[in-house]
């Protein structure tokens, strides 16, 4: 039945305004704690945004490796040839390719393209990737304008060499950043310029495929380069059928070890592993925010569940009064949880507050995004809810006082 | 009004059963005045906790204005005690943290009246007992006889049939106990129908009728004609601070 | 007296065994996550070589492009090109320099039945091992004639020399590294700077190198590049001796400079040989040449993690509401006193007896959340260790400094949050609690 005489709001918060500071300090509590809570949230929203862009390859089928020749008779050229001859050959492989740098691993080459030649103009920063007319099949990328490499495309590059071909296929991303004013399909057939001044066209256009730095504002930005390089170190990467990479993985080692003894197999190591690694320090963001969370609420809630249960204790008398009066029990149970709404209210709308500035501050300091606005009132939501959670306990244990307490003298 | 019927109550503790009333059998005429008197521990408290509906029995009947009140739910007993029963108790029972408006306040709110009209009781009671002045300050502002005229406002506030009181002068030298009596006087001479615990003979006496407990039973009844004004024996009251 | 307190604030806190350990838990947990995110934070900003890292530089050169700077606003690089580092090399301004830059090469074990294995290089110059202290286990250091002389010398690190001689006194030796041989001069003892602040281009945390090799060597035997090579300009040529003449950098340099006179006198060799570079044409920039010492370099190249940052205030944050937490509780148990302390006012306590009595209560509850929190810490640190894996294995271990903070903070937070309440309790009128409620 409601009854609005029976929500006590006037005298409860009279009944507060002389226990200010007890309140005061639960209020200060759910504010702090409803402030590290939305922020931690939308922190951890940004990492799992962040984790969970797609690198545009075919990640969980994926291994790479680096051969390092070592040995004086150690023949380069001969040996990535055989090496990608009999890693392609393999059942189970769908593809390799020898190229430059991992996707999202961390470490590659960087260049910049411009539209116009001169040492003057800036160039749109893009990742390099050096790779054969097998890239489309080995990265799973999908060509959505133009045409794909050729055999007769692709140069050997040695480790000094500084000039570059004359052909080159980007991604989406880069095409719409180098010309943003026209739709990405014209971009194919368009001559852009290398070291400020070397002339490069632009033969197709790949759907995505993300650069080695993860934290890299033009992560989307990469062109691939048809070249095999002779560094002495060779990374290749490969591509296996569903279910069979792990199965794969110390065969291709073991194979490719065996066949030369010039040079060294190192670092065979899954692409999902490469992402976990690049990713970890978010991953474990992830992971440590919220147990801060969690800890945090149960902090409180224990907060709130001691104070209440000292609070009802020590109005014993009180409560028993209230009940020869004629309180029912679902009155003196509505009494605390109205209590705690109340005080929560301060805290959550004080938490409002908190957030608002930790978050500016966060923005200013570590760059961070902006909170979406509904974050504060959900915000609110759930520390209002932890509240009464937190004191029906203590309210119900309160209702059950027993009315004969009033007569009972101390 | 109200009438028992060889009401027992044992209390049970894990090492003894206290029998606290044995076959207590009493009837209270509508508009009586009775004090309860009886050496300490002999059931008074008990008793008054029964009547007025804080505690349950454990046998015989009792009929509260001829209503049956052993099978009530704790919310039907709620609300009885909200509308019938005042109650005033020796330790006043003030919240402490509230005014003496919201004090006399909170059986209204309870009962569902609406805000203009707890606010016409409240100043009519708090003006019966000489505090309306005051409807701002705190129980601790106040002497022990005020604040029993508070508790004793608040119990009128809801217009009960019934009052009962345990103790009401206990904590109160005689100088107050003597106005609080006169008090309660006066509210049984407008209809109110009152139930007195006291220890003090004295005061029991300027009750309509009297009543001993001993062990739990009810052992001598008796008139008291009319309301003597005695005040030797008032000055004798040895009640002091406890 | 003390004692006595002590015996009462033991009772106090058995009569009430829940809200007690409520309170020693809050406290652990706040002091648990504050320290572990304090200590990251004091690993990663730790100064690696106290006594002298206010005399060691790192020299910045600006030879970038005319058209951008290096870095915004007017950031000069952070490497130097091989011209550049070689020039400041010969010139020997300074009491100690060094240029370096990291490469990688293939060890070929003796024996048959070990496996020839990747290594990770330092490129240096002899007055490395002096100006960092870095410590020797067997042999030395290699001589300044050495370096010129480009002689195929290696120091090892203390793992590589296990790995290749089985831990023995190697000095004097030949190892295979990179198709070419060496001759051992020293193995050092174990040494991991924390940050690793000799080079922090590829990581403030990483490992040091298996190798250290003279530096002139990259030109003899055409090494691979290690870290990051930037260039504004691309070289003029394809060989190797092109890439080394060319604008790219990709090596890092240190000098020791002991006074404020010598770092002045630096600073401004450095401004004149900028602009004799200008006159050879290079250098089109506007001057902009700097020295920071370690700590600068370290605070410039954000060592400290962001992430480590916004957890460190979030666990004050925590911390606070832990105390908060501690506060409220305390204020409960203390206003569930008042009846006794009433009593004792009003047998003749005095406000301070009263206040040293809960002080004291209070004071052993902190000391015993400060404990717990301690073993939490060092969980926390466990676990952050087990999360970030490698990253972070240098900077999750508790030394005693951490320890002792640990104990004041927890003690020192406690009291804190005893104070408000322990005055409240001592202001309880003596009489007052005398009176019936
Ligand atoms: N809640 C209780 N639990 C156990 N025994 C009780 C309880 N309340 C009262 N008693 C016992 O019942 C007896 C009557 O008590 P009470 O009615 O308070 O006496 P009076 O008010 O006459 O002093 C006493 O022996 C008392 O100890
Ligand atoms: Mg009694």
């Amino acid at each position: 039945m409601f009854n609005s005489s029976s929500w006590e709001v006037g005298p409860i918060l009279r009944a507060l305004m002389r226990n200010k500071v007890g309140a005061l300090l639960i209020a200060i509590q759910i504010a702090v704690t409803m402030c590290i809570i939305v922020n931690a949230i939308h922190i951890i929203l940004e990492r799992q945004e962040l984790m969970a862009r797609d690198s545009g390859i075919d990640e969980a089928n994926s291994f790479h490796l680096i051969s390092t020749g070592f040995a004086n008779d150690f023949n380069e050229q001969v040996t990535i040839e055989t090496d990608l001859n009999t890693i392609r050959a393999l059942p189970g492989v769908i593809d390799a390719v020898q190229i430059n740098a991992i996707p999202i691993s961390g470490g590659g080459w960087s260049m910049g393209l411009q539209t116009q030649p001169g040492a003057e103009f800036d160039g749109v920063g893009t990742a390099v990737y050096m790779v054969d007319e097998h890239v489309l099949e080995a990265l799973d990328l999908e060509l959505i304008a133009g045409e794909a490499f050729k055999p007769t495309h692709v140069r050997w590059r040695e480790r000094a060499q500084t000039n570059w071909p004359d052909q080159t296929i980007i991604t989406k991303a880069m095409a719409e950043s180098l010309f943003p004013e026209e739709p990405w399909q014209q971009v194919v057939g368009k001559t852009v310029y290398i070291n400020d001044n070397e002339p490069i066209l632009i033969m197709g256009i790949i759907d995505k495929l993300q650069a080695p730095w993860v934290g890299w504002n033009n992560v989307e930005h990469a062109m691939l380069s048809p070249e095999k390089t002779l560094f002495s170190s060779s990374r290749y990467l490969v591509r296996t059928e569903p279910g069979r990479r792990d199965e794969l993985m110390p065969k291709v080692e073991e194979i490719l070890a065996e066949s030369n003894k010039g040079r060294i197999i190192r670092d065979v190591t899954s692409m999902m592993d490469t992402r976990e690694r690049s990713y970890r320090r978010h991953g474990a963001m992830i992971k440590i925010l919220t147990t801060v969370m969690v800890i945090l609420t149960v902090v409180t809630a224990l907060g709130i569940v001691g104070l209440a249960s000292f609070s009802v204790n020590r109005r014993r008398k009180q409560i028993g009064t209230r009940r020869a009066l004629g309180a029912s029990q679902s009155a003196i149970l509505r009494y605390f949880m109205l209590e705690n709404f109340l005080i929560s209210t301060v805290g959550v709308v004080l938490g409002a507050a908190l957030t608002i500035g930790l978050n500016i501050y966060l923005v200013q300091a570590f760059s961070l995004d902006r909170i979406d606005w509904y974050f504060i009132p959900l915000g609110m939501l759930v520390l209002w809810m932890v509240g009464q959670l937190a004191v029906f306990g203590p309210a119900k244990r309160a209702a059950g006082i027993a009315p004969a307490i009033a007569t009972r003298t101390v | 009004m109200l009438k028992m019927n060889n009401v027992t109550k044992v209390f049970r503790t894990d090492l003894v059963e206290t029998h606290a009333l044995r076959d207590f059998n009493l009837h209270v005429q509508e508009g009586d005045f009775v004090a309860v008197t009886g050496p300490s521990g002999s059931g008074k408290t008990t008793f008054l906790n029964i009547a007025g509906l804080l505690e349950t029995f454990n046998g015989g009947q009792y009929h509260l204005d001829g209503l049956d009140v052993s099978n009530l739910s704790d919310k039907e007993r709620s609300r009885i005690r909200n509308e019938k029963i005042g109650f005033i108790f020796q330790g006043f029972n003030l919240i402490p943290d509230l005014n003496l408006f919201d004090n006399v306040d909170v059986p209204l709110r309870y009962r569902g009246f609406r805000s203009a009209e707890r606010k016409r009781r409240i100043e009519q009671s708090l003006e019966m007992v000489g505090l309306a002045s005051r409807m701002k300050h705190l129980p601790s502002q106040l002497s022990g006889g005020q604040q029993q005229r508070v508790a004793i406002a608040r119990a009128l506030a809801g217009e009960p049939r019934f009052l009962l009181a345990d103790e009401p002068t206990g904590n109160l030298d005689s100088k107050m106990a003597h106005s609080v009596m006169d008090l309660l006087k006066d509210i049984n001479a407008r209809g109110t129908t009152i139930v007195m615990v006291t220890h003090d003979p004295l005061l029991a006496k300027q009750a309509r009728r009297n009543i001993f407990v001993r062990d739990g039973k009810v052992s001598e009844l008796h008139e008291v004609s009319a309301f003597a004004e005695d005040e030797t024996a008032a000055s004798k009251v040895a009640n002091s601070k406890q | 007296m003390f004692s006595y307190y002590l015996r009462l604030a033991l009772l106090s806190i058995k009569r009430n065994p829940i809200l007690s350990s409520l309170m020693v838990a809050a406290i652990a947990l706040g002091i648990g996550a504050s320290m572990t995110t304090i200590t990251v934070n004091y690993l990663m900003s730790a100064d690696p070589i106290p006594h002298k890292s206010d005399e060691l530089f790192y020299v910045q050169v600006d030879s970038w492009d005319p058209n951008d700077p290096y870095d915004e606003p007017n950031e000069p690089p952070d490497q130097l090109t091989w011209t550049d580092a070689n020039n400041l090399m010969n010139a020997r301004k300074a009491t100690r320099q060094v240029a370096m830059a990291s490469s990688g090469a293939v060890i070929e074990p003796h024996g048959q039945d070990s496996k020839p294995f990747n290594a990770g290089i330092r490129l240096t110059f002899a007055d490395f091992f002096p100006m960092f202290d870095v410590p020797f286990l067997y042999g030395s250091g290699w001589s300044e004639s050495q370096d010129l002389a480009r002689e195929q010398i290696v120091v090892l690190s203390r793992e590589t020399n296990e790995r290749v001689f089985g831990g023995e006194n190697s000095v004097g030796r030949s190892i295979r590294i990179g198709g070419n041989q060496f001759t051992v001069v020293g193995v050092l003892n174990h040494w991991q700077p924390v940050p690793k602040f000799y080079d922090v281009t590829t990581g403030a945390f990483n490992e040091t190198e298996d190798l250290f090799m003279p530096f002139l060597l990259k030109e003899e035997l055409e090494l691979p590049n290690g870290g990051n090579t930037n260039c504004w300009k691309s070289p003029e040529g394809d060989s190797f001796k092109a890439f080394l003449q060319s604008e790219c950098v990709n090596y890092q340099m240190w000098v020791e400079l002991p006074t404020e006179r010598d770092k002045q006198d630096y600073l401004a060799f450095l401004n004149s040989y900028a602009d004799d570079q200008k006159a050879l044409g290079r250098f089109p920039r506007p001057l902009n040449n700097r020295l920071s010492n370690v700590m600068q370099w370290m605070e410039i190249q954000e060592v400290v993690a962001d992430d480590a940052r916004i957890m460190l205030w979030l666990s004050f944050m925590f911390l606070l509401v832990c105390l908060l937490n501690t506060i409220g509780l305390l204020l409960s148990k203390f206003s569930g006193k008042a009846a006794e302390i009433g009593l004792r006012r009003a047998v003749g306590a005095s406000k301070g007896d009263l206040f040293m009595q809960h002080l004291v209560e209070t004071a052993c509850i902190g000391i015993a959340g400060g404990i717990a929190g301690l073993g939490l810490a060092m969980l926390g640190l466990l676990g952050i260790g087990s999360l970030y894996g490698d990253f972070a294995e240098n900077l999750t271990s508790l030394d005693l400094t951490m320890v002792a903070v640990a104990l004041l903070l927890a003690l020192v937070s406690s009291i804190a949050a005893g104070l408000y309440p322990t005055w409240r309790a001592c202001n309880i009128a003596p009489a007052s609690q005398l009176k019936s409620q």
